[in-house]
């Protein structure tokens, strides 16, 4: 292995590995995928562009700097770039080892450093007070039973914060608790407990504060004593999945079955606990990010949805691994929401040229991005997520 | 480094944010899929033809070098700026502007991307035949001006086949419009089909009218694994002197096979040393037919196994695997040189056997796959560009490989063009003549060779 640590005036870029840029031949398949550069058509934006801003620093041909930083933040890291790879550039490691040489360089973009405080000190992405937390339930026509959970209890339910306190996405953990209630399921809720998953700080760059999240919320979930802990933010999922253990090592999650809402919905599918209404509709799956192309979660949501009677599930143009994100990732909303916002639309017309009256998604980001864009740009497609699908067409539980 | 004035005159015509000079940029808009680089000293994004006239103008006032660019997915070198300047990148000009249906015509502007204009008139019911491999990262411009083909080729002809009329920007700043929709026209030269693959050398081309024809009915594809490489070559002409009537014939040799396999895990047999590749279409009954008699021919040139695909879904599995093997090369070594050598039918055989000797000479592994039912076959010659030794090799045996094309009636280039990378070669393949002739279109059209200089000669 070889790789050269670069000296640029007073800010030392750890790391530029020649093995992960030489392969890059440059053919620009990638251009073909990426969001950003089907928006912005601007090669420097491009991921190709960015494996080769890479590969100068390596040769010395450049030093890092704010537009270096702008061409990496300007990114949602949703790697549909490395899926298409044909030669194997691993630029989910270019990407975000670029993002942690600029945060340690001090580099990282004024509204990122921002949210990284309020992650911080409050907890959560959106700066309340953490115990706001809950104001999901507030409106239910009964308390959650999770909140006053005792005895031996089968799962956690890690409700994430866009779920957690963004109204619009309110409706998520209201249908995942009701589902719970109703298949009988003795679950947990953390409350105040629960902290940001760190997701946010690790594209940042910031792997030192995502790791503080990562031991609280361990800690937190453990103290429920259930063995099973559930999302239904893929991110969460994701970081839970593959971070967690990276950083805390394997021991730290032993005995802790870690579970995605949709895993779970189509668990109790099979066994028969859920029971569906028919839905005459024409609906499509939108594939997020990290719960489908970075965690391999494909099947088990669709599984749902063909549970469901009368429902015809078609394909868009882009799906399963080569899934479009929606515009929601790798905080390019908070970086640049104007360009963040231009991008959901291309998804949205993909699904109706699929056919399809509904999208349903099984992320809270996705679905505030796309419901956002519907509205913004009137396009008649309703957006909704698994979760909420389920809970409207369960039958009633036989007596 | 341009004079600030005439930067600020760049960003007065195309608006401050799209006349592009950040290192960053510079960087970003100096390479293509080759690998060669060279920095601009700027680059520009107009929005639509006028910005490129008044853009060409400074640039003819100044005698400043334009090199046009579309997605840099060439493999000629031909969007590279290697003597600065501005470079010219047509990308946001992407606006499909009519699809036809009564003259069975589409118009876009040229930076539209080449599959999005496919996929339009697809969803009209139509076919648009140009199918360059890249053709999801390449521009309808580059197409054009690079005369791209593809796999379909074979039987429907390249991209300047279907290119009915263009506007384009003269050196000069002037806009002018050639052909038309009239199927038939004769008034005059050319013009159409002179620009179409002219690499950026004689004008800007900044919007198209193609034409597009009723999408067959249905396809078929086969894939034949062959011990032997030699056989595979036979087995092309065979098929091609039948009457299968294949819509495309793609090669891919033990290594390309190899190299795709590691990126795909498709489970191809890693024992042989060739897979050929071919698709028939028309109707059922036609597209059935033809991939039988196809088959049939494969397994008595010495194929061991010929699967045929039975849904829509394998065909394209089975093209997924062609269409990485390109880019997947990189797995081997860090660079590649593609050529795109194309020999009369006749010669196939031979061809293939003269590149794999060319490869044991020089010892460099040369990659072969592509549309070798055009007799288009794409020997990419695999090196380090770190290891000057090697560098030297890799030119001796493109010499090679060049003099053996055009000995057996063959062409330099099938599709990529010439750029810089095949300019050493033009005289052998052309003559001393020909190329004084070109050079006299070159200084008719670009008086002061501001256009992609350097480019297909000097
Ligand atoms: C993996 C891979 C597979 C490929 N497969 C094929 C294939 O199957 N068939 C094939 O033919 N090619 C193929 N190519 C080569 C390449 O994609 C084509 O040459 C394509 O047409 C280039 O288009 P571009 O938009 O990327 O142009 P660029 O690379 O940006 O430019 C190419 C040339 O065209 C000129 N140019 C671009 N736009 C314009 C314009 N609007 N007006 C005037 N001049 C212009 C440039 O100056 C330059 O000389 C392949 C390349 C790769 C990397």
């Amino acid at each position: 292995m070889s790789s050269n640590s670069v000296k640029t005036s007073d800010r030392t870029v750890s790391q530029v590995a020649e093995e992960l840029y030489l392969k890059c031949i440059r053919c620009g398949k990638c251009l073909s995928v990426c969001p950003v550069y089907r928006e912005t058509r601007i090669e420097t934006m491009s991921p190709r562009g960015k494996v080769a801003l890479y590969r100068a620093i390596g040769e010395a041909d450049l030093e890092i700097s704010e537009i270096y930083a702008n061409k990496f933040y300007t990114c949602l890291m949703c790697e549909a770039c490395r899926e298409v790879c044909p030669s194997g550039v691993e630029l989910d490691v270019i990407l975000s080892r670029s993002r942690a040489d600029l945060a340690h360089s001090g580099l990282l973009p004024l509204l990122l450093q921002q949210l990284s405080t309020v992650i911080v000190n409050a907890g959560n992405i959106s700066d309340e007070d953490n115990v706001q937390r809950l104001g999901w339930t507030e409106n239910m026509a009964s308390r959650p039973v999770g909140l006053d959970y005792s005895g031996q209890v089968e799962m956690t339910y890690f409700v994430g914060c866009v779920s957690s306190l963004f109204p619009a996405s309110y409706r998520i953990p209201q249908s995942l608790v009701g589902i719970l209630e109703k298949a009988g399921v003795n679950y947990a809720l953390l409350g105040g407990e629960e902290r940001c998953c760190g997701y946010p700080l690790l594209l940042n760059g910031e792997s030192e504060r995502a790791l503080e999240m990562a031991r609280h919320n361990v800690e937190a979930v453990r103290a429920t004593g259930a063995p099973q802990v559930v999302m239904s933010c893929p991110s969460c999922y994701h970081m839970w999945t593959h971070t967690y253990p990276e950083m805390l090592g394997d021991d730290a999650l032993a005995g802790i079955d870690i579970l995605h809402e949709t895993e779970m919905l189509a668990e109790l599918a099979r066994a028969g606990r859920l029971r569906f209404k028919p839905w005459p509709a024409t609906v499509t799956y939108h594939d997020s990010c990290d719960l489908g192309r970075k965690s391999g979660i494909f099947e088990a949501p669709r599984e749902v949805l063909r549970a469901i009677p009368e429902l015809e599930l078609v394909e868009m143009a882009d799906h399963h691994g080569h899934s479009l994100c929606c515009g929601g990732g790798g905080n390019l909303e908070t970086y640049n929401r104007e360009l963040a916002q231009a991008l959901p639309a291309r998804r949205l017309r993909q699904a109706q040229d699929a056919g399809a009256s509904t999208i349903v998604v099984s992320c809270q980001q996705c679905k505030r991005t796309l419901a956002g864009a519907a509205r913004r740009e009137k396009m008649r497609i309703r957006v909704t997520d698994l979760a909420e699908v389920v809970a409207e067409q369960l039958e009633e539980p036989h007596a | 480094m341009l004079d600030p004035k005439i930067v600020a005159e760049l960003e007065s015509v195309v608006g401050e944010q799209f006349v592009l000079t950040t290192p960053e940029d510079l960087i970003a808009y100096s390479y293509d899929a080759t690998f060669t680089s060279a920095k601009p000293d700027l680059i520009v994004l107009p929005a639509n033809t006028q910005q490129v006239s008044e853009v060409l103008k400074v640039a003819n006032r100044e005698i400043i070098p334009v090199v046009t660019r579309g997605m840099g997915s060439g493999l000629a070198a031909g969007s590279i700026p290697f003597g600065g300047g501005i470079v010219l990148a047509l990308t946001r000009m992407d606006r499909l502007l009519e699809i036809d249906r009564d003259n069975m015509m589409a118009t876009a502007e040229a930076g539209i991307i080449a599959s999005e204009l496919a996929d339009a008139v697809a969803r009209e019911g139509y076919l648009y035949p140009p199918d360059p491999t890249s053709d999801s990262y390449s521009t309808l411009g580059g197409n054009i001006a690079c005369n791209a083909g593809g796999a379909r080729c074979l039987k429907y002809g390249i991209t300047g086949h279907y290119v009915m009329a263009l506007e384009v920007v003269l050196a000069d700043g002037r806009i002018m419009r050639l052909g038309g929709k009239a199927t038939k026209n004769v008034t005059g030269y050319d013009l159409v089909h002179l620009i179409v693959g002219s690499e950026g050398t004689l004008a800007v081309v900044t919007e198209a009218t193609v034409r597009f024809i009723a999408a067959p009915e249905t396809e078929r594809m086969a894939q034949a694994f062959f011990p032997k490489l030699v056989d595979a070559g036979r087995a092309i002409n065979a098929v091609l002197a039948s009457g299968a009537n294949p819509s495309m014939i793609e090669i891919m040799d033990e290594t390309a096979i190899r190299s795709v396999e590691e990126f795909l895990h498709m489970g191809l047999p890693l024992d042989i040393e060739a897979i050929l590749l071919i698709q028939t279409d028309g109707d059922e009954a036609d597209a059935t037919r033809g991939i039988e008699i196809a088959a049939e021919i494969c397994r008595q040139n010495g194929a061991t196994e010929v699967q045929v695909a039975a849904t829509p879904q394998e065909r394209k599995d089975m093209w997924l695997a062609r269409g990485s093997i390109s880019g997947s090369l990189g797995r081997i070594r860090p660079n590649k040189l593609g050529e795109d050598v194309t020999v009369p039918h006749s010669a196939i055989p031979e061809m293939i056997a003269r590149i794999k000797d060319i490869s044991a000479k020089h010892d460099l592994p040369i990659v072969i796959f592509g549309h070798a039912g055009d007799g288009n076959l794409h020997p990419n010659i695999l090196f380090d560009k770190r290891d000057p030794e090697e560098s030297h090799r890799v030119e001796a045996a493109v010499g090679d490989l060049f003099r053996a094309s055009v000995e057996m009636g063959g062409s330099l280039s099938g599709e990529h063009g010439v750029g810089v990378l095949k300019k050493p070669y033009l005289e052998l393949a052309l003559g001393p003549i020909a190329v004084e002739m070109q050079k006299r279109i070159k200084q008719a059209w670009d008086p002061n060779n501001i256009l992609n200089p350097g480019k297909i000669f000097d």
